[in-house]
């Protein structure tokens, strides 16, 4: 018996590991959701983006030209990663969400808006990299830590890590700061905030730019777990997005016990049904879960006003 | 009418090669994908990213009728068209509960489901393997053109004068302003249940022909990216037009190949027009050549 | 006078916070039945619950001898309920004309294999037009109805939901945000619309509209009924005075 208690905890805590790296992917997305009341459905590109970026990094810049060793190098690129997607986030909400705002557009053409971009993004990506899958070994997945009959990697040691300092920081960040608590007004109540003098600009860009920061590194973490192509983006979204909606859009707590959750059940459904059902799996749970409780399984529903 | 039926006469003689021929097929093919995004999306608001299940339905459902089974081809497209039909009204059940992004996310959920049933069923279709083999109705390239072009101008002809009756109208008015246009009587399920299905037949009809022009059918063709595409031939072109999803099509097919020269790069033409039109013109194509036309008068 | 809109102990409420409360009212055919009250007072829920929009949690209604409970919205309107809404629902994008005719959704009668050949078209066009002449917007056919200035859409409005032939016409404020003049030809319109035959009801906060035009009238407070007579009467009725704080009701 305890053999297989101590398969479920196996398996539980793979389904953790890979749950911080997709809160990590959704937590952003529902940022960008609670402040601006859009989806980014280029999203997942920037955090294929920040995969690609940290590739590179590795392999052609840290170990080749500065000479580091590979462990500091990697962590060198988790850096790079959320350089690049910060950059990335800040050029989209610049070239794409502002314009957008500022000639009053409706919901539905900055979500295509967003379209364009993946598409664009992945394109790019296509032809910069081209489509055969990249093998992004990461030094950490070598190292194996061991916890009684559990066994887990260095590089789960890391994604753990760095997802919990994250979540800590960003709720540090929008408990103590000034621009926190802006960030939390303007996801209340734009008019509102920019009455009080809150540059609602200012904030959504720096919402942005987390946000993308935080996919970013996620997918510095994510790059040696996937196959990475161009196109991982086009796979992730969905799921980033079954997580919102489980988790409520911009809901933060609910979106990381959402994150989980959709981890966990990967994790098991890996064992046991095999890779190739996990996504039909997750959409599933994501097409019930619109069905049933749109708003998530923690908000309130809101009445149309007639 | 009588020019374009002209032009698509003279076409296959204009671009004379193999490749061209090619492009000129899928060309149509893609005329009749848009044109089957616009009745959902443009005409009645629906923000539906699942239309790639549908063109797969189509290409699946008639090429197992036919190798398996044995099936003629006309007939096994027809059976295809209501297989797709069927499912596009399930879909609408979704279109019916939910609004804006919820609908686009369900939708795309949707596409991504196919596409994995398609995958790992592979019993029945042979999934990543692909089916090999596969013979066009017809012998030749310009006859497939031919085929699918005659096809698109029909379903022109019968969509617009279909937008122009008062289904057009009813189809509108559940676009702009659902709770009035029930206040006038409309039933926006059952419309909403119409339009998906007809958009669906029309996209699994365009899938009929598709395994036969590419002659291996792989699941590949029929995901996330090809409804992003079908959805930028209809922004681009004009949503809620009739010539607008036309006109998409036709440049955004043929644009890429024009631009071969620039090697990969010419696929971001797709995100590049279809993020440009959403920011400067809405309207697509159509908006400008009105306004360019307004200018002169 | 048969009461041709009957509704008892209506009750609904939003998540613990009571917007209608036990209201029950009769409405009697051909008449012009005016629904007041302070802001807040539950009295476009009642409409809501009246045209379909929302179910009540509990009551009768019924119209025309026909039970409405469960019935949706669009449903009513094929019974002959029409109505507009408090914030102005147009089809923006599309031309006044085009507004128009979507109302003729309940009695176009081509069917619909009919649709996909050319000569389809129905056949209200003309009737449109005359509808959009009769709220001064004859000329304006072809002008896209986001274009039009809030009095002018809100005749639209209502011109479009007279193509449905209603036998029960509701109105939700239809006089905030119009001037004297477009007030008096709202005015003009009700009275017509009564002498074809058909019943109003009016939601207003407009004290001349009520007076001029209302037979009856039905005072609402905090979602309860707080009194109901001819238009003198509420005036002098000192319980509505008081929610009123005197206000609207100075003589």
């Amino acid at each position: 018996m305890t053999d297989l208690l101590a398969l479920i905890v196996q398996q539980s805590v793979n389904g953790v590991y890979l749950g911080c790296l997709y809160v990590m992917v959704a937590l952003g997305l529902t940022l960008i959701y609670g402040v601006l009341n859009q989806i980014n459905f280029a999203h997942a590109d920037f955090v294929t983006v920040g995969a690609f970026t940290a590739f590179f990094t590795v392999t052609r810049f840290a170990t080749k030209v500065l000479g580091i060793p590979d462990t500091g190098a990697y962590l060198l690129s988790l850096f790079a990663a959320l350089g690049a997607g910060a950059l990335l986030g800040w050029v989209v909400s610049a070239a794409v969400f502002a314009p957008l705002r500022r000639r009053g557009a409706d919901e539905l053409r900055p979500l295509i808006a967003t379209i364009g971009v993946s598409v664009l993004l992945e394109n790019g990506q296509l032809a910069l990299f081209g489509p055969i899958p990249y093998q992004f070994d990461s030094p950490l997945a070598r190292e194996t830590i061991r916890l009684g009959p559990i066994f887990f990697s260095g590089q789960s040691a890391l994604v753990v890590a760095v997802s919990v300092a994250a979540i800590a920081a960003l709720y540090a960040f929008m408990r103590f700061t000034f621009m926190g608590k802006a960030l939390r007004a303007v996801a209340q109540d734009r008019e509102t905030a920019g009455l009080m003098g809150i540059n609602e600009n200012l904030v959504i860009a720096l919402t942005i730019v987390i946000a993308s920061a935080l996919a970013g590194v996620a997918g510095a973490m994510l790059g040696p777990v996937v196959v990475l192509t161009p196109f991982t983006g086009a796979s992730l979204i969905v799921k980033a997005f079954a997580i919102v909606i489980i988790g409520g859009f911009g809901n933060m707590e609910g979106t990381i016990i959402a994150g989980l959750l959709v981890g966990i059940i990967e994790a098991f459904t890996v064992q046991y049904l095999g890779s190739g059902l996990i996504d039909l799996v997750v959409f599933a749970m994501l097409l019930a879960m619109l069905v049933l409780r749109p708003t998530g399984l923690i908000a309130e529903r809101k009445e149309e006003n007639v | 009418m009588l020019i374009s039926i002209g032009v698509i006469a003279a076409l296959p003689w204009l671009l004379a090669s193999g490749y061209w021929r090619g492009i000129l097929v899928l060309c149509a093919m893609n005329v009749l994908l848009a044109l089957s995004l616009n009745l959902v999306l443009g005409y009645t608001g629906q923000l539906n990213l699942g239309q790639s299940a549908f063109f797969g339905i189509g290409a699946y459902v008639s090429t197992i009728l036919i190798k398996t089974y044995g099936w003629n081809f006309w007939l096994a497209a027809l059976a295809a068209v209501g297989a797709a039909g069927l499912v596009g009204v399930a879909l609408a059940a979704f279109a019916v509960r939910l609004r804006g992004h919820y609908l686009a996310i369900a939708s795309l959920g949707f596409a991504v489901i196919t596409y994995q049933v398609l995958v790992n069923w592979e019993s029945v279709t042979q999934g990543v393997r692909g089916i090999y083999g596969i013979l066009p109705p017809v012998p030749n390239t310009v006859a497939l053109f031919y085929l699918v072009a005659g096809i698109g101008l029909l379903v022109y002809f019968l969509l617009d004068n279909l937008v122009h009756s008062p289904v057009g109208d009813t189809l509108r008015a559940i676009r702009e302003d659902e709770v009035s246009a029930a206040a006038l009587g409309v039933n926006a399920a059952v419309w909403k249940a119409f339009a998906f299905g007809l958009g669906a037949a029309i996209a699994g009809l365009a899938g009929c022909f598709y395994p036969g022009f590419v002659g291996t059918l792989v699941p590949d063709a029929f995901g996330i990216v090809e409804s992003f595409t079908m959805m930028a031939m209809v922004i681009v072109g004009g949503m809620g037009t009739m010539i607008g999803p036309v006109i998409g099509a036709i440049v955004l097919t043929f644009l890429p190949e024009l631009l071969r020269g620039f090697g990969e790069l010419r696929l971001m033409v797709y995100g590049l027009a279809l993020t440009l039109v959403v920011l400067f013109m809405p309207g697509g194509i159509v908006q400008a050549w009105i306004a360019f036309r307004n200018k002169l008068a | 006078m048969t009461a041709l809109l009957k509704a008892e102990k209506l009750h609904k409420s939003f998540g613990g916070v009571r917007a209608v409360y036990d209201v029950s009212l009769d409405v009697p055919a051909g008449s012009i039945f005016a629904l007041i009250g302070p802001n807040g007072a539950g009295k476009s829920t009642l409409l809501n619950l009246l045209s379909g929009v929302y179910q009540p949690d509990s009551g009768s209604l019924s119209f025309d001898q026909a039970n409405l409970i469960g019935l949706p919205a669009y449903e009513r309107a094929r019974l002959g309920i029409a109505r507009t809404f408090q914030k102005i629902r147009l089809f923006k994008q599309l031309t006044l004309l085009e507004n128009v005719l979507a109302g003729f959704h309940i009695r176009q009668d081509v069917p619909l294999w009919k649709c996909f050949f050319p000569g389809g078209a129905g056949r209200f066009r003309d009737e449109a037009m005359d509808l959009l002449s009769s709220v001064g917007l004859g000329n304006r056919g072809n002008d896209r109805a986001g274009a039009l200035s809030y009095g002018q859409q809100r005749m639209l409005e209502i011109a479009r939901a007279l193509a449905t032939r209603p036998k029960l016409f509701m109105l939700d404020e239809p006089a905030a945000g119009l001037n004297s003049a477009e007030v008096g030809l709202l005015l003009e319109r009700l009275s017509l619309i009564r002498k074809g035959g058909a019943t109003v009801i009016v939601v207003e906060h407009n004290m001349d509209l009520v007076m001029n035009i209302a037979e009856r009238v039905l005072v609402m407070d905090h979602g309860v009924r707080l009194f109901e007579g001819t238009p003198r009467e509420v005036q002098a009725n000192p319980g509505v005075i008081e929610a009123y704080l005197g206000g609207e009701f100075a003589a």
